[in-house]
């Protein structure tokens, strides 16, 4: 007589799912961010190098990339 | 208060003889800044400086050097009067210098005695361990003395090559000395090649090298003991000298000014006018103290000011002594210009405000307005006293949010009852209390609010923030504008986003179906083609920006949750995971009280980074890109601000 087949139907946990987009989203962005930033921030501490004064604008010109990961953590928490 | 101080320009006019009498008025007012005479091809001339100025620069370089040798430092002193200073300053300086002069030679030279005594050491060292006194090594005919560093003994293959020899080798050192015949040279190098063989000088002196090294360590002793010597004579001369150099630093650098002063003045052969900027308030004041200087022969005279002279007004700021700390943010940036409002006292509101609403927790609030008076009191100096302001601002700010929030270091202060079941808070009995349902995301508005469980309604509320920063922003914008170009420029350039915005609100409320749809979507165009004649293309490109500009607001909301995750991370990781109080004390309480410090430590530190910087760039970025252009000169009056001395 034959074995009766069974089959077996594995389910992700949605749950499971939805964090790792979450993570994704912000592990992501954040890379990219750093990827932004460090190209600015090194040319801001060059410039920096050259005139002190500027110290004020490549600081602020260095944050504005951080928009992106801002933008991957709000993203993670309407997921999560 | 939204704008920099009314300036006015003005000219003084006499004949060269009250010269000297004026300039030393203009400086002691410390209110007019002078604006640097061109040369040009008209008859002026600049003028020659008073008295001699070589002289007195001279003394200024010898008195700075001096300070810098003996490490002078900049601290409150007793104000001296400086005409006693300035009668026997020259002999004081000269006394001075003789005896700074005297001490720093005899440093140079223990100095130098200590290189050269440690060269020797260095070179004697190898040859410590081998018995031959040093006149040995030299002053021979036929022999050839090798002495060096070896990689082994090479005695049996010397042996080999000649019976005459002599050879001392110290395996500590691995030095071998050797002594052989001169006809036999060649070989014993090529046979000490192979052991590589490194040459070493050998230092010409006698004795045995073991006691020369013991003579030369006594020696370093004692050179070592007198330079300490000579740097406690330095510091009792900087005890004995710091009040004279600092304020004869000061009163010689106010007397280099003044002398200079001509250099930037136009001259004739007999007159000399001087051009400059004071705020308008104190004109009369000017026109008085250069009256009473030079008993009314000098002419002052007010200008009209030109379209030309508004870009170059030097630029002080007008704010009550409330909002001037966050003029420092102002400079970080750039100062505005004289046409332009002066942002600062929005900035007073609003930067705090977002602080605030960012970090909102007041166990961290203590802990750094705690900080902030502390070094506020302690530390004496000017650039550090206005940050400490604002960061006091600040975290009277994220007090008030953390007591709407309900968080103490990441805690929550009243215990929240969710569908997974009771959340419990720091003080016992305090209960959430819910107010009303939020209209996003099903959510509840409770008093405390809880930021971990409102985040979608929070997202829509910051962004909202940002919605009506930014029309603040453009409104701003319409202002500036309209007083630099006139109204019509400023409604195509500002008054199109408002439009725009008010279109894309009507067409919303037109998708819901409280208004015809149609409506919306003139309006919108009628912006849209505002904004194109105001800004060109550049203006519909950045029309998105109306939207990621608004997002960027969501960061409140955002950095803020960082911020307790970090927070409430710690928490658990050391009193839950490591010790749980109620259980036994032990070595892991210890253990988890360190993590509970160290974990805070560091968030309280990225408390002041991440909402700082997060709250600034929303400043700089989101609302000064509508309205701001910045680029104004500052306002540095010819004077000086005594800190030493008196005139009395």
């Amino acid at each position: 007589m034959a074995e009766p087949v069974t089959s077996a139907v594995t389910m992700m946990d949605p749950a499971g799912l939805q964090a790792i987009g979450a993570g994704l989203a912000v592990g992501l962005t954040g890379l990219a961010s750093g990827i932004a930033e460090k190209e600015i921030g090194t040319a801001a501490i060059g410039a920096m190098a050259e005139n002190e004064g500027l110290f004020g604008k490549g600081l602020i010109l260095t944050v504005i990339p951080e928009t992106i990961v801002i933008f991957g953590l709000v993203v993670a928490l309407l997921i999560s | 208060m939204l704008k920099p101080k009314q300036m006015t320009r003005a000219v003084i006019v006499g004949h060269k003889n009250i010269l000297e009498e004026t300039v030393d008025a203009l400086h002691k007012a410390n209110l007019f800044q002078i604006e640097d005479y061109i040369e040009d091809d008209s008859e002026l001339k600049i003028g020659k400086p008073f008295g001699n100025i070589s002289e007195i620069s001279k003394k200024l370089i010898k008195i700075r050097s001096i300070g810098s040798l003996l490490g002078v430092e900049d601290v409150a002193a007793q104000r001296q009067d400086s005409s006693k200073i300035l009668t026997d300053l020259d002999d004081r300086l000269n006394q001075l210098d003789a005896e700074v002069n005297a001490v720093s030679e005899k440093k140079t030279e223990l100095e130098a005695e200590l290189k050269e005594t440690e060269s020797l050491k260095s070179e004697l060292v190898p040859f410590v361990n081998i018995d031959l006194d040093l006149d040995l090594y030299h002053g021979y005919e036929n022999l050839t003395v090798f002495a060096g560093h070896v990689q082994e003994n090479v005695e049996s293959e010397i042996s080999k090559i000649t019976s005459s020899y002599e050879l001392r080798y110290d395996p500590k050192a691995s030095v071998i000395v050797l002594f052989v015949d001169k006809n036999k040279k060649e070989e014993v190098a090529d046979a000490l090649v192979k052991v590589l063989y490194k040459e070493l000088r050998v230092p010409e002196t006698s004795g045995l090298p073991a006691d020369i090294l013991a003579q030369l360590e006594r020696k370093q002793n004692d050179i070592v003991k007198k330079i300490e010597a000579t740097d406690a004579e330095i510091e009792s001369l900087n005890t004995k000298y710091a009040d004279f150099i600092l304020a004869s630093d000061e009163l010689l650098s106010i007397e280099t000014q003044k002398s200079e002063a001509p250099l930037r003045i136009a001259t004739t052969e007999s007159t000399f006018v001087i051009d400059g900027w004071i705020p308008s308030e104190n004109y009369t004041n000017l026109e008085q103290t250069v009256n009473s200087a030079t008993n009314g022969r000098a002419f002052v005279s007010s200008q009209e000011m030109t379209k030309e002279d508004e870009k170059k007004v030097p630029i002080e700021y007008d704010n009550p002594k409330v909002s001037s700390p966050f003029e420092e943010i102002m400079n970080l940036y750039s100062r505005p210009t004289y046409k332009e409002i002066d942002p600062t006292s929005l900035i007073f509101i609003s930067f705090p405000l977002f602080y605030g609403m960012i970090l909102g927790d007041i166990g961290y609030a203590l802990i750094l307005l705690t900080m902030a008076v502390a070094i506020k009191k302690l530390v004496s100096s000017d650039a550090i006293k206005p940050l400490m302001n604002i960061l006091i601002y600040c975290q009277v700010s994220t007090l008030l949010f953390g007591i709407l929030y309900g968080e103490f270091l990441g805690f929550p202060l009243a215990s929240l009852h969710t569908y997974h079941g009771v959340e419990a808070g720091l003080i016992a009995g305090f209960e959430t209390i819910n107010l009303f349902a939020s209209p996003i995301g099903g959510e509840m508005i409770t008093y405390p609010v809880h930021r971990t469980h409102l985040v979608m309604t929070l997202i829509i509320v910051t962004a909202l923030i940002g919605v009506i920063h930014i029309n603040i922003g453009y409104i701003l914008g319409f202002i500036n504008e309209n007083k630099k170009h006139g109204f019509s420029a400023a409604l195509f350039e500002k008054g199109s986003w408002i439009v725009v915005e008010l279109g894309i609100l009507l067409a919303v409320l037109g998708y819901v179906g409280m208004l015809p749809l149609a409506v919306g979507i003139a309006v919108f165009l009628i912006g849209f083609v505002m904004l194109l004649k105001g800004e060109g293309i550049k203006g519909p490109i950045e029309l998105p920006a109306l939207l990621s500009n608004s997002l960027s607001y969501t960061r409140i909301i955002a950095v803020g949750l960082s911020s307790i995750y970090i927070a409430s991370t710690v928490n658990l990781i050391a009193f839950e995971m490591i010790w749980e109080p109620g259980t036994a004390i032990g070595g892991m309480t210890i253990f988890a009280i360190v993590v509970f410090l160290f974990g805070h430590a560091l968030n309280t530190v990225l408390s002041i980074i991440a909402p700082g910087l997060h709250a600034l760039r929303l400043q700089y970025v989101e609302f000064f890109g509508k309205f701001y252009e910045g680029g104004g000169r500052k306002y540095d009056p010819f004077g000086y601000i005594r800190k030493y001395t008196e005139e009395k």
